[in-house]
């Protein structure tokens, strides 16, 4: 106990000095060294993973003949909304084919502006009107993926959620049996499965 | 110099090279490519398999530190990795590594350990946490680190914050909060035994083994022994204060359905510590902890957290104490609208102490039962854009010496870009009176009712008003630099005040000093190539203690702090061939003005060979530039650190 030892060493401190304002330059030099540095982002390792699982999804759905123009038109996955992607999707897609279709992304600010889509990620910033986007998209064979609280109980095909610190699949089955899509029983089975009666 | 520090402030070389250091590091980073670190290649994660896209952590620690870069506070994280990198022995010798913390030896066993000032061997501004378990004692506020281990190997991160945390971690955490945090037992599984030996490590190993429970339960049990030989007088002799303690402990995890979480552990160690011309001292203690959280969506969980330690120490000559401590916190956060991350929490504490005086020292009454109960609330919100961060929060504590208070505080994140962060922080913290400060008693001789020292009735809580600066930057993915400024304000800080002056004795303490504190924290941390990386740290600070106009105090503080102007390090991780890593570090501390003790340099080093994935040999050296030096301590009392090599082996099972 320091406090005791020191009952005898009653002295006044030393050398205190004030040196104000000393910190300035360096702190200058740094601010300026991040300053002029690159802005591009790349997307947290969150979105990075939930990126593959996208394009991952291609390989796992089957879509109805209807929902391509011919037999090598590309499989288009689109993002409404504010991308938290960056440039990692395309990174992910670039190159890739899928049962002889190459693999797109696009981007989309508004429900109207989906024309031929066929895995439709909706962005958080999408939340509030998520209800009224289902609607608009109720007729079309489209795998509508989200990440946002409660996506598939409101509606949503698959949601990607972010559960302890890992990507888990949770899947409304009856969502995509309505859009006309086969999921395959691989993906299932690595999903937690939302039907009409767990809801 | 061109940077312009005053020249006086500068200790000659040290202090150049460090600034030397950041700016070619600086430079050396403007210069290095834009090769992606801390994103993975599309291509690696296309390989796997569903199952095993669902098992990547979201934020592995490289991502946590990542998330901390946006934190509005002075943060810095210690990893399972560096900690074995640096070859430290002993939780101080890792906190070593974190460049916002003073950490200084005073003898085989006892540690001088605080941030931003007021360091003491019973350091009390500083609250440390093991798994979420209060380490310090209500005796003096301070931590016995010499009581505090665990199987270093276990440890996942140590989260050092400089600055006041009391709004979330309540009282004490007035200058800084320690968080070390051990690993969730699925990721210990398997056997893992050490033993290592050398000049000052004696006789040291341990033996952990995890395994599975099946049903998302998993366990692991620990054992370790660790010896450290006498510290050295400064004339060189042997001071006679050898070390030895043993601990065992074990943890069980369970994760339900990914929802539920439970974890139950616990600890037990004895010990003795020598002293010269009397019997050892000893010391023993246990505890059991544990802790049910749940998710309740990916915005909100909570949290329920239950503890009970006990610790024994006998002095023998000067005092002995048991002391039981009952500890239940509970915590929720959850997003209010769309835009309110909120976070509340309740705590109750329980201790009970008894103290058995002896007649060089009591503490009246011997025995005390205390409790605490606190509060807390805090909410981060964006300002218009999501770039603005404000966070704002408030502590309420209850304590049996002075009642309610109340620390608050306020933060402002402003994410620049991406890759920059500047933040700012007002707060207040207080740390509340302790056993020392209220009812010690120093006789004039055994027996006597006459005093040196006692307690004061009146005395108060310290109190900090402090307010932060600082900025954050990655300039590009293989280099990361930090600045930490601080004003800290304090108000009722504790003094000797003699009864009748100019007798220097008898001695109340009370609240009649105040003071200020400002300094820089700076870190860059700069990863050259895949196989090499450099880190450095560099504080500077000037504490200002001064009694108030009414105050007969003559200490100016030098009871109080005892700290240098200026320190810091830098280390280099090299991987080389042949599964051989090379470490070095070299940290300078500053002259402590109060305790006329000279600065310092000392250099570590490890190097070490993986024959096997399973087999790891090492040899590391400690203190190596000095066959002794002193850190801490007033010339009479003063003991001092030495040289030291020690082998080590690690066989994973």
């Amino acid at each position: 106990m320091a406090l005791l030892r020191s009952i005898a060493l009653v002295r006044a401190s030393l050398g205190l000095q004030a040196s104000a304002g000393t910190w300035c330059v360096v702190w200058g030099l740094l601010f300026l060294g991040g300053l002029d540095a690159s802005a591009q982002t790349a997307p947290s390792r969150e979105y990075q993973i939930k990126a593959v699982f996208l394009f991952n999804f291609a390989q796992f759905v089957e879509w109805p003949a209807t929902a391509f123009a011919g037999p090598s038109s590309p499989i288009v996955i689109g993002v409404l909304g504010e991308s938290p992607f960056g440039a990692y999707l395309d990174e992910t897609v670039l190159g890739e084919k899928v049962n002889n279709r190459p693999v797109e992304v696009q981007r989309y600010s508004r429900v109207e502006d989906i024309k031929t889509c066929h895995i439709l990620f909706i962005s958080r910033s999408e939340a509030g009107q998520l209800e009224q986007i289902l609607v608009s998209l109720k007729d079309r064979s489209l795998l509508v993926v989200g990440d946002g609280d409660d996506f598939a109980r409101r509606g949503g095909m698959i949601r990607l959620a972010t559960i302890q610190n890992k990507v888990r699949l949770i899947i409304n089955v009856d969502a995509a049996q309505v859009a006309n899509l086969t999921i395959s029983s691989k993906l299932l089975r690595s999903a937690e499965i939302l039907t009409a009666s767990n809801k | 110099m061109a940077v312009g520090f005053e020249e006086k402030a500068l200790p000659r070389w040290s202090a150049t090279a460090a600034l030397a250091a950041f700016v070619l590091i600086l430079f050396a980073g403007h210069a290095s490519g834009q090769t992606p670190q801390t994103v993975q290649p599309p291509a690696d994660l296309k390989k796997l398999s569903l199952d095993a896209l669902q098992e990547i952590e979201v934020t592995s620690v490289s991502k946590r530190s990542e998330k901390l870069s946006g934190a509005p506070s002075s943060i810095q994280v210690v990893t399972a990795d560096d900690i074995r990198r640096a070859g430290a022995t002993s939780l101080p010798e890792a906190l070593r590594l974190a460049s916002n913390l003073q950490v200084a030896q005073v003898d085989s066993h006892g540690w001088a350990i605080s941030a931003r000032g007021f360091n003491n061997t019973s350091a009390n501004k500083l609250l440390v946490l093991v798994d979420g378990r209060a380490v310090y004692t209500p005796l003096h506020a301070g931590v016995f680190w010499d009581a505090q281990d665990t199987l270093l190997e276990d440890i996942e991160r140590i989260e050092i914050i400089s600055g006041p945390g009391a709004t979330l971690w309540g009282a004490n955490a007035v200058n800084g909060v320690i968080n070390i945090i051990t690993k969730n037992a699925k990721d210990s599984q398997g056997g893992l035994v050490t033993a290592a030996g050398g000049s000052e490590l004696r006789d040291t190993g341990g033996v952990r083994y995890g395994g599975n429970l099946g049903a998302g339960g998993q366990f692991r049990v620990y054992g370790k022994y660790f010896g450290r030989d006498s510290s050295a007088l400064p004339v060189g002799r042997q001071a006679t204060d050898d070390l030895h303690m043993g601990q065992g402990g074990f943890r069980f995890d369970w994760d339900a359905a990914q929802i539920n979480q439970f974890t139950v552990q616990g600890d037990v160690y004895n010990g003795r510590i020598a002293q010269l011309g009397t019997n050892d001292i000893a010391l023993s203690g246990g505890n059991v902890l544990g802790r049910w959280s749940r998710t309740l969506s990916t915005d909100s969980d909570l949290s329920l957290q239950m503890y009970y330690d006990f610790t024994h120490r006998n002095i023998p000559g000067t005092f002995v104490e048991d002391l039981g401590t009952y500890d239940v916190d509970f915590q929720h956060r959850f997003r209010l609208g769309t835009r309110h991350d909120v976070v509340w929490g309740l705590g109750y504490r329980a201790a009970n102490d008894d103290e058995g005086n002896t007649g060089a020292l009591s503490f009246l009454p011997a025995q005390l039962s205390q409790r605490w109960l606190s509060g807390f609330v805090q909410d981060e919100l964006p300002l218009g854009t999501d770039r603005l961060r404000l966070t704002l929060g408030t502590k309420i504590e209850r304590n049996d010496y002075t009642g309610v208070e109340v620390q608050p505080s306020g933060r402002l994140a402003w994410t620049v870009t991406s890759r920059q962060t500047l933040w700012g922080a007002i707060s207040r913290a207080v740390r509340t009176p302790s056993r020392i400060d209220r009812d010690i008693f120093v006789p004039l001789a055994p027996g006597s009712t006459s005093f040196l020292l006692a307690g004061g009735p009146n005395f108060v809580s310290e109190d900090v008003r402090a307010y932060e600066i600082g900025y954050r930057s990655e300039p590009h993915d293989r280099l990361s630099v930090s600045v930490a400024t601080f004003y800290n304000d304090y108000g009722n800080i504790r003094s000797l005040e003699q009864l009748a002056p100019p007798a220097p004795f008898p001695l109340v303490l009370a609240n009649g000093q105040t003071g200020n504190s400002r300094g820089a924290e700076l870190t860059a941390e700069y990863q050259v190539t895949d196989w090499w990386r450099l880190r450095s740290g560099y504080t500077a600070q000037r504490l200002h203690i001064r009694p108030k106009r009414d105050s007969t105090d003559r200490t100016f503080g030098s009871t109080e702090s005892h700290d240098p102007n200026y320190y810091g390090g830098l280390r280099q991780s090299l991987d080389l061939p042949g599964r051989l890593q090379f470490d070095l570090g070299i940290r300078y501390v500053g002259s402590i003005a109060n305790q006329t003790l000279p600065a310092y340099r000392e250099l570590d080093g490890r190097l070490a060979w993986h024959a096997t994935p399973a087999l790891e040999w090492s040899v590391v050296g400690q203190n190596l530039l000095h066959a002794h030096h002193a850190e801490f301590g007033a010339p009479a009392t003063r003991k001092e650190a030495e040289r030291g090599v020690y082998g080590k082996l690690l066989w994973r099972f």
